[in-house]
């Protein structure tokens, strides 16, 4: 057992979120030494990349994240196995021990295995061919050669944005993917129903056959000669000699909770990102902030950045994280903002292109986009993401906006009333026949309305009549100078 | 100059406008004009034959001005039903027994309501919604019951619903479609009208379907069953489940019909017969019926100017663009309002907590207007409609706030 000299900041989790708060200490001018206590035996890299290993298009070093600025010590492959707050330690598997003066838990988010028969084995670890997609290691193991040389078919639970972005980088490498979403379309806790399908159509469109509507009931692992299998609500069973998890991950909080801090579904922190244990902070995915766990990369850095600002300044808040969504799928691109959806607005804008299978909808309130997704409308995603995220207004015109044109200026089309323009629908009564009737006397709404039947069917058209009225009426007075 | 003899077979709005129309354009009295109504009531105004549930007298409600009752060439017969056509002898004949003959007969006998076979619609306090008299049946069926059920979500279903409302009760509407007025509407459209009418009072039963009617001890009716088992207790249901053209005479008088019925006749309300034309509801034109009360005047004009030999004679076709206020709701449809076009894009706006939805349907460049659909507020559809086929001449949003 060694034990450590005191370092000033003790960092558990070496992913983004931890990454990211020791850049934001630096850059707040915070110059304290710092541990960095990593369970995996890779440097930090960056996670939400992982799907782009996965399909080959990055090369795994191209993911690692830059060494951290100033004083600091990364130590990989060293597990944390318990923190003890009285004499403010952290001891590892290794039997090593970690004093700290202020220790950050960044220790992320594990996936989910959901409670399905057949997942695990009695001693509760995955089952033969249950494979997660959270580290390289997993992403490693998916693409092993010989699985890749065989074309081994994967079959993916939970068509999140997770769950879709594999099927489409896996139907790249030429793998027979099978989707598999209890909902009736994917992403549906992000999409609405003609979003949905759009993507739909594209993993179709990539190869991959989306099994959607009916949830998982059980799997049964390869066994002698006999296939995997996934067995639906709907009786539907699918081959799945590899069931790929993507049904969510939970923060990683077994540390906290064995040394006593308190955690609801995440690690809970107040607005300096502190747990009930002052000297204790958490961040990232792990982490329970005002009721929101985190789950997204917006909202890790906005949380990253507050916790830096605390360290170094003592400042208190978090700001609202933008969270700007780009799920990696075959053809134009697709990107979510905020939460549609998830809270009122004043507006919602929509525009639909079925034809050429794009898709734009707006949440706004007053001229600010509070949630939005888009599908396929490409210069529009990049202006929409940057008004987005600068919380600017938008402008006037959206139609012209989301096809990424200049605004229409008034005027810019033809209008102009001609006399054979109808201006009772019901009674087909036109511009001259009422203009006729006005010099024949009929001066009034109720006196054009006899001679001319015009505002007599739906009433529609009354106010049309009164204006036409009165600029007649003007008109006449000015050629007689009456 | 000799004085022909025009039959015209029913007195509804598209009957009346025919004569009205003729009347005006026919100084010189060539033709006289024979009206054969079956109701009491002369031509009324049918569109708002919800206000009769309100404050308006029937009388209010009437279409005749006093001067055609005077006018000697016109002769206004109501409560007469034609029962068959002499076309040989060019006379109609009447259920009286009694027969008058014609130079030239416009049929304008409109719509009947159309029942669906559901079990149990033949008990009292079962109605329908279309004809004055209807609504006698229904006032007196109210007065048993503080529930009524519509079926049918259509235009017309939530009309009657509006009746009922009048009436004080709580009135249910039952549609099988998944939405309110689905020809004329999308699924935005419809929610922001489920919403609003749902606020007035009225209860939606959505995407269901009828099973059966039952009576109570009374032997009237006193609940309607869905098909899933579940049930609203009802002294009242009235049936607003579509209609269907009126052409019981077609048969009689050996004149053709159009595949989903009516007087089959051609782009100038022609029947093979041309001493005959068919005009409004009950007229199939190419093929084709028409369920709203403008293409029917189009039709009368179009025959008018036949019989006349003068103007535009023929039918010049008709969109089925709406606009209307439902309890104070508007609702609109116009154009390609269901983007139908290939290469169509919508653009929606949704705005006022849900409450107003605009639907703009544009060519595949998004330039020019192909259709639209509005709801919660219509305010901009005269301008919108006026701009059917051409250029958007500013901003979306421009012309959807315009007035």
């Amino acid at each position: 057992m060694t034990t450590y000299s005191t370092a000033p900041i003790l960092v558990i989790g070496n992913g983004p979120a931890a990454h990211q708060v020791l850049d934001r200490l630096r850059h707040f001018g915070c110059e304290d030494p710092v541990t960095v206590l990593g369970a995996e035996d890779t440097p930090a890299y960056h996670r939400a990349l992982l799907t782009s290993a996965l399909d080959g298009s990055l090369p795994t070093e191209a993911m690692e994240l830059p060494p951290p600025p100033g004083d600091t010590t990364i130590r990989t492959g060293v597990c944390a196995v318990r923190i003890d707050r009285v004499r403010r330690r952290v001891h590892t598997a290794d039997g090593d021990v970690f004093p700290y003066a202020r220790l950050i838990l960044a220790t992320g988010a594990t996936p989910i295995l959901p409670a399905l028969p057949g997942l695990r084995t009695p001693d509760g670890s995955p089952a033969a061919g249950v494979a997660v997609l959270r580290t390289l290691a997993d992403c490693t193991r998916l693409t092993a050669p010989a699985a890749r040389e065989a074309r081994t078919p994967v079959t993916i639970l939970g068509a999140g944005s997770l769950g879709v972005e594999a099927a489409f980088a896996l139907a790249l490498k030429n793998r027979p993917v099978t989707l598999v979403h209890p909902r009736p379309w994917p992403m549906d806790h992000l999409l609405d129903a003609a979003a949905g399908a759009l993507v739909r159509d594209r993993l179709t469109a990539a190869g991959v056959e989306l099994v959607a509507g009916s949830p998982a009931t059980a799997y049964t692992p390869a066994s002698a000669g006999a296939p995997g299998t996934l067995h639906l609500a709907d009786g539907t069973t699918l081959p799945a000699d590899t069931l790929l998890l993507c049904t969510g991950v939970l923060p990683e909080t077994g540390l906290a909770r064995a040394a006593g801090l308190a955690v609801r579904t995440g690690v809970l922190v107040d607005d300096g990102m502190r747990t009930d244990d002052p000297l204790i902070h958490a961040v990232g995915d792990c982490a329970e902030h005002r009721g929101n766990r985190g789950g997204s990369l917006a909202s890790g850095w906005a949380q990253a950045e507050a916790l830096a600002r605390y360290l170094a300044h003592g400042a208190r808040g978090v700001a609202p994280a933008r969270r700007v969504l780009r799920p990696r799928i075959a053809g134009p691109g697709l990107v979510v903002l905020g939460m549609p959806g998830a809270a009122p607005c004043d507006e919602t804008i929509t525009l639909n292109d079925p034809a050429n299978g794009r898709y734009a909808r707006l949440e706004l309130t007053g001229e600010h986009i509070t949630a939005g997704v888009l599908l396929g409308f490409d210069r529009a995603i990049a202006t929409t993401t940057e008004l987005y995220v600068h919380d600017a207004p938008v402008p006037r015109d959206r139609l012209s906006f989301l096809m990424g044109r200049p605004p229409r200026l008034p005027g810019a089309g033809s209008e102009e009333i001609t006399p054979e323009t109808v201006v009772c629908l019901c009674n087909n009564v036109t511009h001259q026949d009422l203009t006729r009737a006005w010099h024949a006397g009929a001066q009034g709404l109720a006196e054009l309305a006899s001679a001319t039947r015009a505002t007599t069917g739906c009433g529609g058209c009354a106010r049309q009549v009164e204006s036409l009225c009165a600029s007649l009426a003007s008109t006449t007075a000015a050629t007689t100078g009456s | 100059m000799t004085t022909r003899t025009l039959v015209v077979i029913g007195h509804g709005m598209t009957g009346h406008r025919l004569v009205e129309e003729l009347r005006s354009r026919d100084p010189d009295g060539t033709w006289r004009v024979v009206v054969l109504g079956e109701e009491r009531h002369p031509a009324y105004d049918r569109v708002r034959l919800s206000s009769a549930l309100d404050d308006k007298t029937p009388a209010e409600l009437s279409l005749v001005k006093p001067a055609l009752l005077e006018d000697a060439l016109v002769e206004l017969h109501t409560s007469t039903r034609a029962v068959g056509i002499d076309r040989a002898q060019r006379t109609v004949a009447l259920e009286d027994g009694g027969s008058i003959p014609y130079d030239a007969l416009v049929l304008a006998t409109g719509s009947v309501p159309f029942v669906p076979p559901v079990p149990g619609r033949e008990l009292p306090g079962v109605c329908v919604y279309r004809t004055l008299d209807d609504l006698d049946a229904i006032r007196g069926a109210a007065g048993r019951t503080t529930t009524g059920v519509v079926i049918g979500g259509g235009l017309l279903g939530l009309e009657a619903a509006n009746g009922l409302r009048l009436l004080g009760l709580s009135p249910h509407v039952v549609e099988m479609a998944p939405r309110l007025m689905p020809v004329q509407v999308d699924e935005g459209g419809g929610r922001v009208l489920d919403r609003l009418v749902t606020g007035l009072g009225v209860t939606t039963h959505l995407g269901v379907a009828t099973s059966r009617i039952e009576a109570g001890e009374d032997g009237r009716v006193a609940r309607l069953v869905f098909a899933d088992g579940t049930a609203i207790e009802t002294g009242l249901v009235v049936f607003s489940a579509g209609v269907r053209p009126q052409d019981s005479l077609a048969g009689p008088a050996e004149l053709p019909r159009g595949e989903r019925g009516g007087f089959l006749v051609d782009d100038h309300c022609r029947t093979e017969d041309p001493h005959v034309w068919a005009i409004g509801e009950c007229a199939a034109v190419e093929g084709r019926c028409y369920g709203l009360v403008a293409p029917g005047y189009r039709m009368a004009e179009a025959v008018v100017s036949q019989l006349l030999g003068q103007g535009p004679s023929r039918f010049p076709g008709a969109d089925m663009s709406t606009k209307l206020k439902l309890m104070g709701v508007d609702v609109a449809s116009f154009g390609d309002a269901h983007a139908q076009t290939p290469g169509a894009l919508e653009f929606v706006r949704e705005s006022a907590g849900g409450e107003v939805y605009a639907k703009l349907v544009l060519d595949s460049q998004g330039d020019s207007l192909l259709g639209g659909i509005l709801a919660g507020d219509a305010a901009a559809y005269p301008r919108l409609r006026s701009l059917l086929g051409r250029e958007l001449p500013d901003s979306a949003e421009a012309l959807l706030a315009s007035v």
